[in-house]
């Protein structure tokens, strides 16, 4: 039934005046007096319309304006007590913002769908050698011909391997770029559409093709402004001319970050007999579609039984120590697992946060709760029932929780920033992660979730239970139950903020330990430089000229003290081709023994020098050799030669025959990890192997200062050279650790936010203490405790509160380490004295936290407390 | 919503009003007026209807579907809102009247108890 429009209402009582003037008049009064007097009668006009209009309400209207008014007098009262208001408010805000940003990040790693068509059909196959500590060996050409030979469930193969190009023709400078070099069904194979112009087909491959390069979208929006006019123009990539066909949807990049895709045809390397036949030669990357009907578990039968097919029929390039073995998942599952570990460790962090936010704000709540009995007892005297009760605590909870949320949304962009940013080492999906609307949702049902809860916290006075709260008394009392209830809060923030800092404080330890661990480098004065081969750019005496002139001349320049040549940076460059298998003098294999391996790193005169590494016994390359020499690190020597004779004996690679004899033995160095470990490094002479890319430069003073006069030099003697990366050997080491600092950093910041939020915690559980035992204080006092030993035993109560709590949050941080190592493999802890600092912080932070209620205490006036009942 | 005890007089107030309305329809329909004023003359002028109290009682009887609600014209030519039973306030008006002489008789037994049983208590 539909309610009557004010129109009618009004009709009606207007209708209802003129009978009751008519009635009168027809009685015999006087018309005016007889409007007047009908007029009078009626009464407020406005009102009963209202009253009329609030007949046809729906019954739900008068629930909804109770609770408006419940909301109204929630705001009036939490506006009265600022303090209250503004922590539980940014306590809620900190544990649902930091939980909304990694949800973000989760959601985005984890579950969100990839670009690529049809994602489930989409298979990664890696071939593993555990036995090596390689959990990606990639393949060979040959091996990758032998897998697609017996395969029927998948249907078309791509293969994916890079090779950085100097690009010259996307305006500026020459610059450096990695190119994937694929097949022409590789993106049938992923799945990927271009936004403009063609990818490549199976017309591009072949060494008659012409070369062409596909854009990424990142590349093409930075390096050519996103200009649409790229198609069909004509770059230089490495030695030849490339023609642009297209650009790439933007996608993850996997697996690895490329600026462009080229045919195989614009790859001399690619075209070359090594890349061809030799099945050691792994450097590419494959991917499969499932055909139609197939399935993963066939795939991966099917391809095992391949692999291990040709394991047998070529024992000689699968060493049974390496244990190679393959892996067939889909793209997805690979993309999600290495993050996974990280993102649960986040995950729970952000947990712990929660649960100390809430039981922190559980603890507020519940004290001001306690002070708001007498009031609850006045309503509930005057009428109000339970549910009435429970309303406003409600509205109450309700007002504070979607505060605090809102607050904590508005935190979740940034925090999501950061948290895919750190994400994004392990994962590089992290980086698309956005806040996204499910997220709102989340904030908003833990928000809601959490007033609900805190609103039935608090006892509502009963009439059944005697000693309850009572109108009679006016101040504070506290039953042993609640006092139990805010410890027992109280101490579970303590647990978690110990936990939480334990944990920082060991991620900083390992952190310190990797950034001042001894690299045997000279960190500060050298500066290292890329200066990249250009693919095929120079072929072997020209290259090697080239770099011995820039060495000559960049060495002649004021504030340079020496410059040398290598093929690696420490730390950032890897180069698995630079491990190889080496023979010696008197070395006798054993009976299926394979043979030695060692790094191997082609460097130029004077790298010692200049990188600050002792030459320990022998000499130095010079320009001047012409006989095939090598220089050993300290551990090879004593490994191989162990009764010290190192010196002019001789070794052989096995890819390299020549004997080279031995001038010199030098200390270890590890360019692999930035905590050394013994190194088994054989160096040879840059000129007599014909590899180098990377100049060192030892400076006078500030190494940065020299980057542009090395840059000229280097530009005049070859004006296309890319030079990339200046950068001293001690920033290296810190880009490299930044995952690490960026680690500790989060942790800190949850440590810290855990630690303010438990010292807000612990000073209000002992505040509400004191201020519920006035009268207590004021007994002891008037019958002679000194203010002193009040203080002392308040701050003996939040001390306990702290033991117990630290107590606890060992035991559970002890534990979790346990099943984080069962979960995620040993874990390298260091030493048990970040977490003795931890549980100091805490202390200290807790008796800063117990000074200002003790000192209240302590400032009772016995008088006033004594009358205060 | 919180009950004040206005609020519990009117209740009371109310039910007896919904009873004295359907009373006052049974004979046919009437418009507002018409419905004050009958209550007023049938109780000898005891019972005085607040026109704030009778409009809201007749909206709310219409709502539960036991009046319906018609324009139309007075005696007297006035154009009026005419109000009379329905189906179901007939029923309800049974049950009313029902109720109500049960409680008369209830209070009537308190109030004026016969005399043999009060010297028994």
């Amino acid at each position: 039934m539909k309610p009557p429009k004010v129109d009618e209402l009004d009709e009606e009582i207007r209708a209802h005046l003129a009978l009751a003037i008519q009635e009168r008049i027809d009685r015999g009064e006087d018309p005016k007096a007889a409007r007047l007097a009908a007029i009078k009668e009626f009464g407020n006009v406005l009102l009963t319309r209202e009253s009329i209009q609030r007949v046809w309400r729906p019954g739900w209207f008068d629930a909804a304006e109770a609770f408006a008014r419940d909301l109204r007098f929630a705001f009036r009262s939490l506006l009265r007590a600022k303090g209250l208001t503004l922590t539980v408010v940014v306590t809620l805000a900190l544990g649902i913002g930091a939980n909304a940003a990694i949800f973000s990040v989760v959601r985005t790693v984890l579950l969100r769908p990839l670009v690529n068509r049809d994602p489930d059909r989409l298979i990664y196959v890696r071939q593993t050698a555990f036995g090596i500590g390689a959990d990606n060996l990639t393949f060979s050409m040959p091996e990758i011909r032998d897998l697609e030979a017996s395969s029927k469930s998948i249907r078309t193969f791509g293969d994916f391997s890079t090779v950085d190009f100097t690009l010259v023709g996307s305006g500026g400078q020459p610059r450096l770029v990695t190119a994937g070099v694929v097949n022409g069904s590789f993106f049938e194979v992923m799945g990927l559409r271009p936004v403009l112009g063609r990818l490549l087909n199976g017309a591009d491959d072949g060494r008659e093709a012409p070369h062409v390069a596909v854009l990424t979208y990142p590349f093409w929006t930075s390096a050519f402004h996103g200009d649409p006019a790229v198609i069909g123009r004509s770059i230089q990539l490495g030695p030849a001319p490339a023609t642009v066909v297209g650009v790439l949807e933007p996608c993850v990049p996997y697996p690895a970050e490329t600026q462009l895709f080229a045919n195989v045809v614009t790859s001399p390397h690619h075209l070359g007999a090594t890349m061809k036949n030799e099945r050691w030669h792994r450097m590419t990357e494959l991917f499969g579609r499932l055909a139609p009907g197939a399935t993963l578990e066939e795939a991966r039968a099917e391809l095992t039984a391949a692999h291990a097919g040709m394991m047998r029929e070529h024992p000689e390039n699968y060493a049974v120590k390496a244990h190679v073995g393959l892996r067939v998942t889909t793209l997805r599952d690979q993309l999600a697992s290495p993050a996974r570990p990280v993102l649960l460790l986040l995950l729970a962090a952000a947990a712990i946060v929660f649960v100390i936010a809430c039981s922190n704000v559980a603890n507020l709540i519940l004290g001001r709760s306690m002070r708001r009995e007498a009031e609850l007892a006045v309503r509930a005297a005057l009428g109000a029932g339970r549910a009435a009760l429970r309303r406003t605590l409600l509205a109450e909870s309700l007002v504070l929780c979607t505060a605090g949320a809102a607050l904590g949304l508005a935190l979740a962009w940034p925090l999501a920033s950061v948290a895919g940013r750190y994400a994004a080492r392990f994962s590089v999906r992290a980086l698309e992660a956005r806040v996204d609307g499910s997220v709102l949702g989340l904030g908003i049902v833990l928000a809601l979730v959490a007033a609900v809860l805190l609103a039935f916290v608090p006892r509502l006075p009963s009439s059944e239970r005697s000693g309850g709260p009572g109108l009679a008394v006016g101040s504070l009392r506290m039953t042993p139950g609640t006092k139990r209830r805010l410890r027992l809060f109280a101490t579970t923030q303590i647990a978690c903020s110990f936990v939480l800092l334990a944990g920082a404080g060991m991620l900083l330890a390992t952190l310190n330990a990797l950034q001042t661990a001894n690299t045997g480098y000279d960190m500060r004065q050298v500066l290292a430089v890329d200066v990249p081969p250009p693919a095929t750019g120079f072929p072997g005496k020209d290259l090697m000229d080239f770099f011995s002139e820039a060495t000559r001349r960049i060495g002649a320049l004021p504030g340079v003290d020496g410059v040398a040549s290598g093929m690696i940076v420490p730390w950032r460059d890897r180069n698995p081709g630079l491990k190889i298998q080496f023979g010696f003098e008197g070395y006798q294999p054993a009976a299926g023994e394979e043979d030695p391996t060692c790094e191997f790193r082609p460097i130029s005169p004077r790298f010692f020098a200049v990188l600050g590494v002792p030459i320990l016994a022998g000499r130095d390359f010079a320009d001047t050799d012409t006989e095939q020499v090598a220089i050993v690190s300290r551990s090879l020597a004593q490994r191989v030669f162990p009764n010290g004779d190192a010196l002019n004996r001789h070794l052989w690679f096995r890819s390299l025959p020549q004997r080279r004899r031995i001038i010199g033995v030098v200390a270890d160095v590890d360019d692999e990890n930035v905590v050394q470990e013994p190194t088994m490094t054989v160096y040879a002479p840059y000129r007599q192997i014909g590899l180098a890319g990377r100049l060192f430069v030892r400076a006078a003073g500030d190494p940065y200062a020299l980057v542009p006069a090395v840059t000229r030099t280097i530009r005049r003697l070859s004006a296309d050279q890319a030079i990339e990366r200046a950068s001293t050997l001690e920033d290296v080491r810190a880009q490299v650790l930044a995952p690490e600092r960026l680690n500790a950093f989060v942790f800190s910041a949850f440590g810290g936010i855990a630690l303010l939020i438990a010292v807000v915690g612990v000073a209000g559980v002992l505040a509400f203490s004191v201020s519920a035992r006035t009268r207590e204080f004021g007994v002891r006092l008037a019958v002679g405790a000194t203010p002193a030993q009040i203080q002392t035993q308040v701050l003996k109560e939040g001390l306990a509160i702290v033991a117990v709590g630290i107590t606890a949050g060992a035991a559970l941080g002890y534990g979790l380490a346990r099943l984080a190592s069962t979960a995620l493999g040993p874990l390298h802890l260091p030493g048990v004295l970040p977490a003795f600092i931890a549980a100091g912080i805490l202390i200290a932070a807790a008796l800063l936290a117990s000074i200002v209620p003790a000192a209240r205490a302590s400032r009772v006036d016995v008088l006033q407390a004594l009358h205060s009942e | 919503m919180t009950k004040t005890p206005e609020d519990r007089r009117l209740e009371l107030l109310q039910g007896t009003l919904d009873m004295l309305i359907l009373r006052t329809l049974q004979w046919g329909p009437r418009h507002g007026h018409g419905i004050g004023l009958a209550i007023r003359q049938q109780s000898d002028d005891l019972l005085k209807v607040e026109t704030g109290s009778l409009y809201p009682a007749l909206h709310r009887l219409v709502r539960r579907g036991w009046l319906a609600a018609e324009w139309g014209v007075s005696e007297a030519n006035q154009r009026a809102k005419f109000y009379q039973l329905t189906a179901k306030g007939k029923a309800q008006l049974l049950r009313e009247q029902d109720r109500w002489s049960q409680l008369v008789r209830a209070i009537g037994l308190v109030m004026k108890p016969p005399a043999g049983r009060e010297e028994k208590a």
